[in-house]
């Protein structure tokens, strides 16, 4: 068991290394973005002295051909200097030295300028987890909740009114949803604060913000659930074994609550492990068009500000999490069924 | 049970005896000469695909489903074909926000709007005209005066609130003349000393006494609202040197107001005491300073409030007095920093601080950079009002002094709308009218654009060009619909976007586009997606181990990141926008085709086949794939509205198409009008939701229907 774990986690990484390899390498092929337009010059020295140190530029004291394009050429105290982008797989093997060797992940170059990528992120990230949570926790019991409802009442008309619903609201695309929740509750009846509020607002703003935010994000997966639920109850319920709990005397609820959600739950826990686990992630459209300043915002940001540091942070942070979700779903199978076995060979 | 034992009771007496009747001759053989075939089936023979429609067909949602599908796809066909309206770009901007008709009145979707507590202007009682012409203002009713904290360019007065949160720090606001981070040399400016004076008047800092006495018995002073204690700095930039010269101590209380302009602190005399040989200085600015009082609490909102500052150059000798290093808006500089109304001063500074670029040239304020800092404006008052608004005759009904070329005057004579004796003659050089043949009456008044004959006066601009071309310009009241060449007033079903496109259009040619795109994707990574499923399931071991890791990594990957990459490398054309959807989509075939072929792989069929000789690749073609297709084919449908989704999502996000429109597109452009035009994204959101539902339900049903079996999964 203990050495499936290893394994698996082991090969996450693995994967991780790779994905994280290539996007570095596809980002890179863009070019080095010089943010730093129009700012002064001594700013500007220090932003490709920064790059230098990072190793993705080479200076020269002279104008040299091979390396393509001249970036920009400094004259200060006497001295000339022409820098050049380096060849990409060079900036890379400097990229993972300054991880390995310093946990360096480099500076934002434009998002907040001159501050280490990692604190940006560090920054931003409780905003995404707390929204994550609450909608996790909103979510769950009102999922599973009208997944049982509807699994139990199958067929009636409050099952079909649920799964309706749920047919819709997993249909209709988020931004849709974000825009109208938004346009109906912020603008036309002013309920709620119509953008995420600085931190110098008052309290009651503040959690008045949660609403649009948890709503958007618990709709889709309060739909999930509530589907997953239904079609594992309804599998359970018409299965052998309840029928003979049923003949051995066992009153209908407690059937269900003994024999049938027991093992209707067996594929539905490890989801929400899951889920837990996806916390650590943001929204990209939520955050964009509620303006909150969390890590999925900062992804958008960062493609567009082309601040490729802190864009790689933070993919590293997505993918790791994706990973990571689907180590654990597949790992809580076997601690919650032990019939299942883990890392069998088939 | 039970009733089977009252079947044994005893009717009969046991002492009768039963005599049977039956003789041989009463049984005869039915069929003796005849000889006994298999019955033909009754029934007709039925196909896989028969038998599959009539399970569809019995699914009533998804028959719903597919028929307003089979709609939205004619009509996504059709209407961009016969529909002539023009959604390119630069579509015709006089068209601009018209609300979606259907009726001819009745208050719904008959081209009105109702709005309701709209900040109107304070002296003429109308709304912004830039958004409301006046002429579809309908049923106009004022409300009263509010307070707001809001900054519009409607409010007035008010105060400029600057301070801190949390009872601690000091707070340090600054109003600045330019830009001092900006170092260009066009926002750069000198002030010298010896001919400018520059002087500050009309400073007002409230109290808690002045703030009871100008709110009157309206406002209230919230409770945790303390008004702090007030310096104010001028800061100035000398050989690069930041100097500070305290104006108002912050030791000072707060009633320092330099109040109604009588007291005027002379900038350049303090400068000078400040520093010997001091001529010239570079950028200034103003530092609001908010300190800590002693019993202030965490929970305290401490701030300042300033109702006007002027900064005025008055000096004697000379009219130009500020003398900038360089000519480039010499005004703004101190214009920008001056203000007698606050609310008038915070939208101004709105205005230009929008963008980090726009700054320049501006007084404009900033804070410190720190959580705890805030500033605001604060209980300015503002009108407000309901009206309903009717944008067709507003937009298009009669206007006023509308320009109409001669050229435009030249084919209504030609059409035989009006007649006119205009001539053209010298007033010396110029070129005017002739005011004693000039004649213009109207002949058609139900096509003529002009409501009324325009007079001598409203025709300007003369020209003659050197070719000999005459033209002039007739400034006169029209029907803008007829001005633009429409017989009767248009109807916009959807209405038209910020851009005058006729919104039906544009959604149904994004929705075109959408579809096509779905299709083609589909079809490109069903090809690919089953011919890499199909060797990675057939064959397993090596190959599928790692054909199998291909496409872990490259499903994890970001598809955004990928996406961005494509496009930024090669354009966002339909052609490398579909590359990129392909990129990743064919992943999910891949592994239902691949979990088929390992189910289907080991049969006993196959392996017969395989003993008579069968080649790998008929065994794959000929036998595996059609048991599987089934399977793989429903799965691989849903793929369509995933695209869709995808691409919407992407496009939304500002990454999508430039040139095309798409539903994405179309909700990402329009999504700035949500507050004032809801309609603009209510119609495209409708149809891809309609879309995407139908996709599901029909999806789901044609799952059904092939594959009994999976009857229910993912419902």
């Amino acid at each position: 068991m203990l050495k499936y774990v290893i394994k698996r986690i082991v090969l996450a990484l693995i994967t991780a290394f790779i994905i994280l390899s290539i996007t570095f390498i596809l980002v890179k092929s863009l070019g080095i973005a010089d943010t730093t337009f129009g700012a002064k010059e001594n700013v500007k020295h220090a932003f490709y002295l920064k790059q230098l140190n990072l190793g993705y530029v080479v200076v020269f004291d002279h104008e040299v051909d091979g390396y393509g394009k001249l970036l920009a050429q400094f004259h200060i105290e006497g001295v000339d200097e022409y820098f050049y982008a380096r060849p990409i797989l060079e900036q890379y093997f400097a990229w993972l030295k300054n991880i390995f060797t310093a946990w360096d992940w480099g500076e934002s170059t434009s998002i907040e300028l001159r501050s280490q990528a990692t604190d940006i992120i560090a920054s931003r990230l409780p905003t995404s987890m707390y929204i994550n949570i609450v909608s996790v926790v909103v979510s769950v019991p009102l999922g599973i909740g009208l997944g049982i409802l509807a699994g139990l009442k199958k067929n009636t008309w409050i099952d079909h009114l649920i799964s309706t619903l749920v047919m819709i609201f997993i249909s209709i695309p988020s931004f849709v949803v974000i825009s109208f929740l938004m346009y109906f509750l912020c603008y036309k009846n002013q309920l709620l604060p119509s953008m995420w509020p600085n931190p110098s607002d008052t309290t009651a703003n503040k959690i008045l913000a949660y609403f649009i935010p948890v709503m958007s994000l618990s709709f889709g997966s309060i739909c999930g659930y509530t589907r997953f639920v239904r079609a594992e109850l309804c599998e359970v319920m018409s299965s052998e074994y309840l029928l003979l709990a049923r003949t051995k005397g066992l009153t209908k609820n407690q059937a269900i609550t003994r024999h049938a959600l027991k093992n209707a739950f067996v594929p539905i826990l490890p989801s929400i492990l899951a889920e837990f686990i996806g916390i650590f992630g943001g929204s990209m459209i939520l955050e964009k068009l509620y303006g909150i300043p969390g890590i999925g915002d900062l992804y958008i940001r960062s493609i567009n500000e082309k601040d490729y540091n802190v864009l790689m942070v933070d993919m590293a942070i997505f993918t790791t999490v994706g990973l990571l979700a689907g180590i654990v779903l597949d790992l809580s199978y076997g601690f919650i069924d032990p019939r299942i076995r883990m890392g069998e060979k088939k | 049970m039970k009733k089977k034992n009252a079947d044994f009771e005893l009717i009969d007496t046991p002492n009768e005896v039963v005599t049977s009747d039956v003789s041989d001759a009463d049984f005869v053989l039915q069929q003796a000469d005849d000889s006994i075939h298999e019955q033909k089936f009754q029934t007709k023979p039925t196909t896989f695909l028969k038998d599959s429609l009539k399970r569809f067909r019995k699914n009533k949602s998804s028959v719903v489903a597919a028929f307003i599908l089979g709609i939205l796809i004619l009509l996504a066909i059709f209407v961009p074909i016969f529909n002539t309206n023009d959604v390119s770009n630069a579509a015709n901007s006089a068209l601009k926000n018209l609300e979606p008709k259907l009726f001819n009145g009745g208050g719904f979707w008959d081209g009105t709007v109702t709005v309701r507590h709209k900040e109107v202007d304070y002296e003429t009682g109308y709304p912004d005209p830039t958004l409301y012409y006046k002429s579809g203002i309908r049923n106009l009713v004022r409300e009263g005066e509010h307070f707001t904290n809001v900054p519009n360019a409607f409010g007035k007065g008010g105060y400029i609130q600057t301070g801190f949160y949390g009872g601690y720090g000091i707070d340090q606001s600054y109003l600045y003349s330019t830009n001092p981070m900006d170092n260009s040399a066009a926002n750069k400016f000198v002030l010298d000393l010896e001919q400018s004076h520059l002087t500050l008047t009309n400073f007002v800092a409230m109290d808690e006494d002045m703030l009871k006495e100008d709110l009157g018995k309206d406002g209230d002073i919230p409770e945790n609202f303390k008004l702090g204690l007030t310096g104010l700095q001028f800061v100035y930039y000398y050989d690069e040197e930041e100097k500070a010269i305290d104006l108002v101590e912050p030791s000072l209380t707060h009633t320092i107001g330099i109040d109604g302009g009588e007291s005027t602190i002379e900038l350049n005399d303090l400068i000078l005491a400040n520093e010997d040989h001091l001529t010239s200085f570079e950028s200034f600015y103003f530092r609001f300073v908010t300190s800590k009082d002693a019993d202030i609490t965490a929970s305290d909102h401490v701030c300042s409030l300033i109702k006007s500052m002027v900064i005025t150059t008055d000096s004697d000798d000379d009219k130009e007095q500020i003398y900038f290093s360089t000519k480039a808006d010499k005004e703004t500089g101190i214009e920008g920093i001056s203000f007698t109304d606050a609310m008038k001063m915070s939208v101004r500074s709105f205005e230009v601080g929008s963008g980090s670029k726009q700054r320049r040239n501006c007084g404009y304020w900033n804070i410190e950079s720190s959580t705890k800092n805030f500033k605001n404006i604060y209980l300015a008052k503002a009108v407000y009002a309901s009206f309903t608004y009717d944008s067709y005759s507003a937009t298009l009904g009669e206007r006023e002094n509308v320009p109409v070329s001669s050229y435009d005057v030249e084919n209504y004579k030609r059409k035989g709308w009006v007649d006119y004796t205009i001539d053209i003659i010298y007033d010396g050089s110029t070129p005017i009218i002739d005011p004693d043949t000039f004649e213009f009456v109207i002949l058609n008044e139900a096509k003529c654009p002009f409501i009324r004959a325009p007079e001598y006066e409203d025709v300007k601009d003369v020209f003659v060009t050197e070719s000999g071309r005459e033209g002039f310009t007739i400034y006169g009241d029209v029907m803008y619909y007829k001005y633009l060449g429409y017989e009767t007033m248009p109807k916009f079903l959807f209405g038209t976007d910020k851009s005058g496109r006729d919104m039906f259009k544009y959604v149904f040619e994004g929705l075109r586009n959408s579809l096509l795109l779905g299709v083609l994707t589909f079809v490109v990574c069903f090809i690919i997606g089953l011919i890499w499923g199909a060797i990675s399931g057939y064959f397993g071991g090596a190959v599928d181990l790692i054909m199998e890791r291909v496409t872990d990594i490259l499903s994890g990957v970001p598809w955004i990141v990928l996406m961005t990459i494509i496009i930024l490398k090669a354009g966002s054309s339909f052609g490398t926008f579909a590359l990129a959807l392909c990129l990743t989509g064919w992943i999910g075939t891949a592994s239902t085709t691949r979990t088929q072929f390992y189910r289907f792989r080991g049969r006993e069929y196959v392996l017969a086949s395989r003993t008579l000789g069968a080649s790998d690749a008929r065994l794959i073609a000929k036998h595996i794939l059609p048991n599987a297709m089934g399977t793989i084919i429903t799965g691989a449908v849903l793929m369509i509205p995933s695209v869709i989704f995808s691409e919407a999502t992407i496009s939304y996000l500002g990454l999508g198409f430039k040139n095309l429109s798409s539903l994405g597109v179309i909700l990402s452009n329009n999504q700035s009008e949500l507050t004032n035009h809801p309609y603009q994204l209510i119609f495209p959101s409708v149809v891809i939701a309609l879309v995407m539902i139908s996709f599901n339900l029909f999806g789901n049903g044609l799952r059904d229907a092939i594959n009994p079996s999976l009857k229910g999964e993912g419902e």
